[in-house]
């Protein structure tokens, strides 16, 4: 596939860059005692130079994203809702405390970007006493944002410093309202790539506005059954350095969340295998499985400590066994895939420049023998070429 | 009044549930009809969500005791329900079963009112009653 004629996509991770031409992508592994820039410039400079600022289209997931901390009255509504729009925005979860236990959570010690209150519909109010102001004058956090009931909303408006009033994501028949929410999350993520010193100067190169990744790989969902042999549902993993996204279909979750679009994302934060090595160790180490998967791919727990290339291909063959049991009934995350019903898992990110498809489908049924019982077989695709970033940055570049 | 009801578990027997919604607007109440395929903790959810004042759970295919007996426990770590009017109707047993055995076991399971195989109206109107004695209380 090809990508614009006249068009240079970057796209930086926490790990690696990737530039792309009309005829080339280029990855390379980040240089972190330089600034991005340089770094680029010194590894791509020819190809930068050619391009006009005007045809540079930059997208970054280098800072891992924002943070937030959720707050709300139940997981099945408030929660569950505020989690997914917030997936979808890009963000990252840092946690979710129910209210009416908010005074038995410790209180993260890290700077959260922004903390989102929700519950209620706007017919219930007066949900939110004071143990909310409590809770909040004893956190660290640069934005807060209410999105629950009317009347919540016009009592806190003068008790909490800064606090952003947005209309309910909750309607008054339970179900979900996205969009408010979503555009508030998305402009404060593009907010802050674009505030970051680092990224800053990369607005030398380019006269475009530097989008998130996962709102470029977002834009390439609908696309990709027509560029790849995919059949619907899929899920896409992009296991990365220090996160993996996983976008999915929506056809794989039976769920009270009925939106407009057909893919939704969801993030497990520190499930990388490179700046996230050591606690996705410590999750290997927590599933009684990971040491039968270990003797499957013939080693044994040692390869932890080892630093090679082989020890970076087993760890993301056990990132992917371990996502994909997050994803099932077996260690339930927010929300549970029917994987049984998955036609096809695409793999893209740094993964697919380490492991084989053999490597890949070997965990995979792996996974399904053991977890699931089952020998279902989900077709694997290897973006190995990054024509889904590609596809997305395009599609973007394109609607610009 | 506010009125959270839907069918528990995997049961997809959806016909009674419509019916339910319709006489249930038509008796003048607010409802939030979760449907069928409805978890325990979704009802109790979304009870506290809009601050209800019934919980009405129907179920018709067996799996009606098997949830009840979660009903305490789970009911126990929510803080704000302890007014919630909790009623239960539908085939209420695997079988035909009969309303002497069955309705105490399931008050003791923590329901206020317990139809089994109780004809839907006769149902609403025994709520309407409870609700009448209990604001009277
Ligand atoms: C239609 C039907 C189906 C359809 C459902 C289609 C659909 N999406 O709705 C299909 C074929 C899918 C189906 C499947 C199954 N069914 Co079926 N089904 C029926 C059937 C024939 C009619 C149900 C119906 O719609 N009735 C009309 C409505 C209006 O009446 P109702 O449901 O009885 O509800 C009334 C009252 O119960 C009351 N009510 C209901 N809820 C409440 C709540 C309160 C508070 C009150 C006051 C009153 C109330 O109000 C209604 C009107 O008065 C009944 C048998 C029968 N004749 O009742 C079996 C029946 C309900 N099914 C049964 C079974 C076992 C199954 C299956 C397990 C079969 C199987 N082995 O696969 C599956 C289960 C699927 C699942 N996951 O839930 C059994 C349940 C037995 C039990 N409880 O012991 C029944 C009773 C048949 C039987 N005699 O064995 N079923």
């Amino acid at each position: 596939m090809s990508s614009n004629p006249d068009k240079l996509l970057i796209d930086i991770g926490s790990t690696y860059f990737k530039i792309s031409t009309e005829n080339t992508i280029e990855q390379h592994f980040r240089d972190f005692n330089k600034r991005i820039l340089d770094d680029l410039t010194h590894k791509c400079g020819a190809t930068v130079n050619r391009f006009d600022a005007k045809d540079v289209h930059i997208c970054s997931s280098a800072n891992g994203g924002l943070s937030t901390l959720i707050i709300g009255l139940t997981q099945s509504y408030s929660l569950k809702y505020a989690t997914n729009i917030a997936y979808n925005a890009g963000i990252n979860i840092i946690d979710s405390i129910v209210f009416q236990n908010i005074e038995t959570y410790s209180v993260p010690s890290d700077l959260i970007d922004v903390v989102i209150v929700v519950g209620g519909i706007d017919s219930n109010g007066g949900v939110f006493d004071e143990r909310l102001d409590n809770y909040l004058a004893k956190c660290q956090y640069s934005n807060v944002v209410f999105v629950g009931n009317t009347q919540d909303a016009s009592t806190l408006k003068p008790r909490i410093q800064k606090l952003t009033v947005l209309p309910n994501i909750i309607d008054d028949r339970l179900h979900i309202v996205e969009n408010h929410l979503k555009d508030y999350l998305t402009n404060l993520y593009q907010q802050d790539i674009e505030g970051k010193e680092d990224i800053k100067h990369l607005y030398d190169i380019t006269d475009n506005q530097i989008y998130s990744t996962p709102y470029v790989v977002n834009k390439s969902l609908p696309l990709i059954q027509g560029s790849f042999s995919v059949t619907d549902p899929f899920i896409l993993l992009d296991i990365g350095g220090a996160t993996t996204d996983v976008h999915y279909s929506k056809d794989l979750v039976s769920d009270n969340i009925v939106t407009e679009q057909g893919h939704d994302r969801m993030v497990f934060k520190k499930l990388g295998v490179y700046k996230s090595r050591q606690s996705l160790i410590f999750t290997a180490e927590q599933n009684e499985f990971s040491y039968e998967l270990l003797m499957h791919l013939k080693v044994n727990e040692s390869i932890y400590q080892e630093n090679s290339e082989r020890a970076t291909k087993i760890l993301m063959q056990l990132a992917i066994f371990l996502v994909l049991c997050k994803m099932s009934h077996y260690r339930p995350a927010y929300v549970t895939l029917k994987l049984l019903s998955m036609n096809s898992i695409v793999f893209t990110g740094g993964i697919t420049q380490v492991l084989t498809s053999d490597d890949i489908e070997d965990v995979v049924a792996f996974f399904y023998r053991k977890i699931l019982n089952s020998d279902h077989k989900p077709a694997t695709v290897l973006d190995g070429n990054y024509d889904i970033w590609t596809l997305g940055a395009k599609e973007h570049a394109a609607c610009r | 009044m506010k009125i959270v009801t839907g069918v528990i578990g995997n049961d997809i027997h959806v016909v009674a549930n419509r019916l339910m919604d319709l006489s249930l607007n038509a008796r003048g109440y607010e409802v939030f009809n979760l449907g069928v395929n409805t978890y325990l903790e979704e009802f109790f959810d979304a009870a506290v969500e809009t601050g209800a004042d019934v919980l009405l759970i129907s179920s018709l295919n067996g799996e009606a005791e098997g949830w009840s007996r979660e009903v305490k426990p789970l009911k126990s770590t929510y803080k704000s329900l302890d007014k919630l009017i909790m009623m239960i109707g539908g085939n209420l047993t695997v079988g035909s079963g009969n309303a002497e055995d069955i309705v105490p076991r399931y008050k003791k399971y923590g329901f206020d009112l317990v139809c089994h195989q109780v004809d839907l109206n006769t149902g609403l109107d025994m709520l309407e009653d409870y609700i009448k004695e209990h604001r009277a209380a």
